[in-house]
């Protein structure tokens, strides 16, 4: 286990510096997806000021605020770039540089990216949850945060990486038959994005949609984690929820072993 | 003149070559498209699900909204169509050092980027863009007369200008950063605001949309002289101002970048 740690650490470092040498290009990439987050916030407001009630499928304006940030903070925190990694060192030969090393594949892609998780982690989570607390707090009169929901929140979210991570490894594997990774990625995400709430709450969906997109993976990424926090899941549901995670990590973790092997025999790198 | 025609043949040639590659590679042209007709579906059923549960949006029907949506689609695609190698500058040429080949050819180095790829993945929005219209359209009523037509057409392509202007100058900041292309990618988040009625924004996000990063000229204000035709002068002829002091600025710290701008290649 040390031996093992002490290949891979290197890698986690590796991550940290490079999320720090394009810090100012990360502050506004970062800025921008903040800036997206306000729209969504203004644009509630408008919706819930232009609806006859007070509470639209169980939100009510001050949580559909939290919603809005806690399921920005999510993303940031599960995302996860495998996809188009794994392409682009298909594309380009670099692969080979990976595989003549005694090295799992998977795991210095984990530990690389790892490193800029905590970096982002930092910089985030703090002003993030903080501002999400003063929103609650503002409109019902008492701190609500409750250190096991958050605990339970950053379970959620570990299991929700994991399940990105080996879901976007599947996925990379695609570069060998899409040779158009960012067109892939970009169509990925757009219906990752829709299934896993990040658009809309799924609750705002019809009942029957509601239903199968809460079973898919992709309820698994954002939603659950957020749920958790806000303290729509609890109890009994919560558990089962987390349970479902723990399926799908397990689920893609095979898939992704197994696609790996497949592929790796028909492997061409071209020069590199 | 003489000049324009040089350039004019230039461009074809190079949008010769453009459909070219895009011959080539077929399966990229089709993903490239369908990916961005998903991203727009997707914002279209967030809309849809909304306007199921709501009877207005603060006094906007869902085909005004639609229409507003739809119209904001059209410079943005065009823009995208024809100048998305600005992009490219901010995120790779400079920092790979790959811009270089931009100085040595006898060509200004602005024109030769802007015309040097058509991006086609564009025709995902403007298909949208288009549809979403003429879906809306008949619901809006809208009185149609010859100078409406004309400053329609004035509007989309001043509009489009808006976006390239900004473009042009935050990719130039990367002659000396090296690397800006997140900067581009945060201007056009606010674009997003633009989609949507003004009025539904406090004054501060209003402010800050039409004079400060002025996106809400490419679509809520010549959109809504279409719907309402109110005040053409403001909602299309500042839309012309606009976009033209948008383009001197961004020529202006181009030329400036260019004068700055050392190499990052080996």
């Amino acid at each position: 286990m040390r031996k093992k740690l002490k290949i891979y650490l290197p890698f986690v470092n590796a991550g940290m510096q490079e999320t720090a040498t394009y810090r100012t290009n990360w502050v506004f990439w970062q800025l921008g997806n903040i800036l997206g987050c306000f729209i969504s916030y203004f644009l509630w407001r408008a919706i819930f000021v232009s609806s006859e009630n007070g509470s639209m499928n169980g939100f009510t304006m001050p949580q559909m605020i939290v919603y809005i940030f806690l399921m920005f903070l999510t993303t940031t925190l599960i995302n996860s770039g495998g996809t188009y990694d794994i392409g682009e060192e298909i594309r380009d030969g670099s692969i080979s540089m990976r595989l003549i090393k005694p090295i799992s594949y998977n795991a210095t892609f984990l530990f690389q990216e790892l490193g800029n998780k905590i970096m982002t982690v930092c910089v985030l989570i703090i002003p993030l949850v903080a501002g999400v607390e003063f929103v609650r707090y503002r409109f019902t009169g008492e701190v609500q945060f409750h250190i096991l929901m958050f605990l339970l929140y950053f379970l959620s979210a570990i299991f929700a990486y994991l399940i990105n991570f080996f879901f976007n490894i599947c996925f990379g594997f695609i570069a060998f038959v899409i040779k158009y990774l960012w067109g892939a990625n970009m169509m990925k995400n757009c219906i990752v994005g829709f299934l896993s709430g990040q658009i809309i709450p799924l609750a705002f969906l019809p009942e029957m949609a509601k239903k199968v997109f809460l079973i898919l993976p992709f309820a698994s990424l954002n939603y659950t984690p957020v749920m958790i926090y806000m303290g729509m899941y609890t109890g009994t549901k919560m558990l089962m929820y987390i349970g479902l995670q723990m399926f799908w990590v397990l689920f893609f973790w095979g898939l992704s072993k197994l696609l790996w092997s497949v592929a790796i025999k028909h492997l061409s790198v071209q020069g590199g | 003149m003489k000049q324009i025609k040089r350039m004019m043949r230039m461009h074809r040639i190079f949008v010769t070559q453009e459909l070219k590659r895009m011959l080539e590679y077929k399966a990229n042209f089709v993903v490239g498209v369908i990916a961005f007709l998903l991203g727009q579906i997707t914002n279209i059923l967030f809309i849809w699900i909304i306007f199921s549960q709501i009877p207005n949006l603060m006094g906007w029907n869902i085909n005004q909204i639609v229409f507003i949506y739809g119209f904001s689609l059209i410079p943005k695609g065009i823009d995208h169509l024809f100048f998305d190698n600005l992009w490219m500058i901010g995120h790779f040429y400079v920092s790979r050092g790959e811009f270089d080949k931009y100085l040595t050819r006898p060509v200004n180095t602005l024109f030769h980027v802007l015309v040097e790829r058509l991006q086609i993945d564009a025709l995902g929005e403007l298909i949208m863009g288009i549809s979403l219209i003429c879906v809306s359209i008949p619901k809006v009523s809208i009185k149609w007369s010859l100078q409406k037509g004309v400053l329609t057409i004035v509007a989309i392509i001043f509009a489009t200008f808006i976006y390239t202007g900004i473009k042009i100058g935050t990719a130039a900041i990367a002659f000396w950063t090296k690397k800006s292309g997140n900067i581009t990618y945060m201007f056009y988040m606010v674009n997003d605001f633009a989609k949507y009625p003004v009025t539904i924004y406090n004054n501060t996000v209003r402010g800050v949309i039409t004079y400060i990063i002025p996106f809400a000229f490419t679509a809520f204000y010549p959109a809504s002289y279409i719907l309402t035709n109110a005040n053409p002068l403001y909602n299309v002829g500042m839309t012309v101002v606009i976009s033209i002091v948008l383009m001197t600025i961004g020529i202006i710290i181009w030329n400036m970048g260019i004068r700055a701008y050392e190499s990052a290649g080996s």
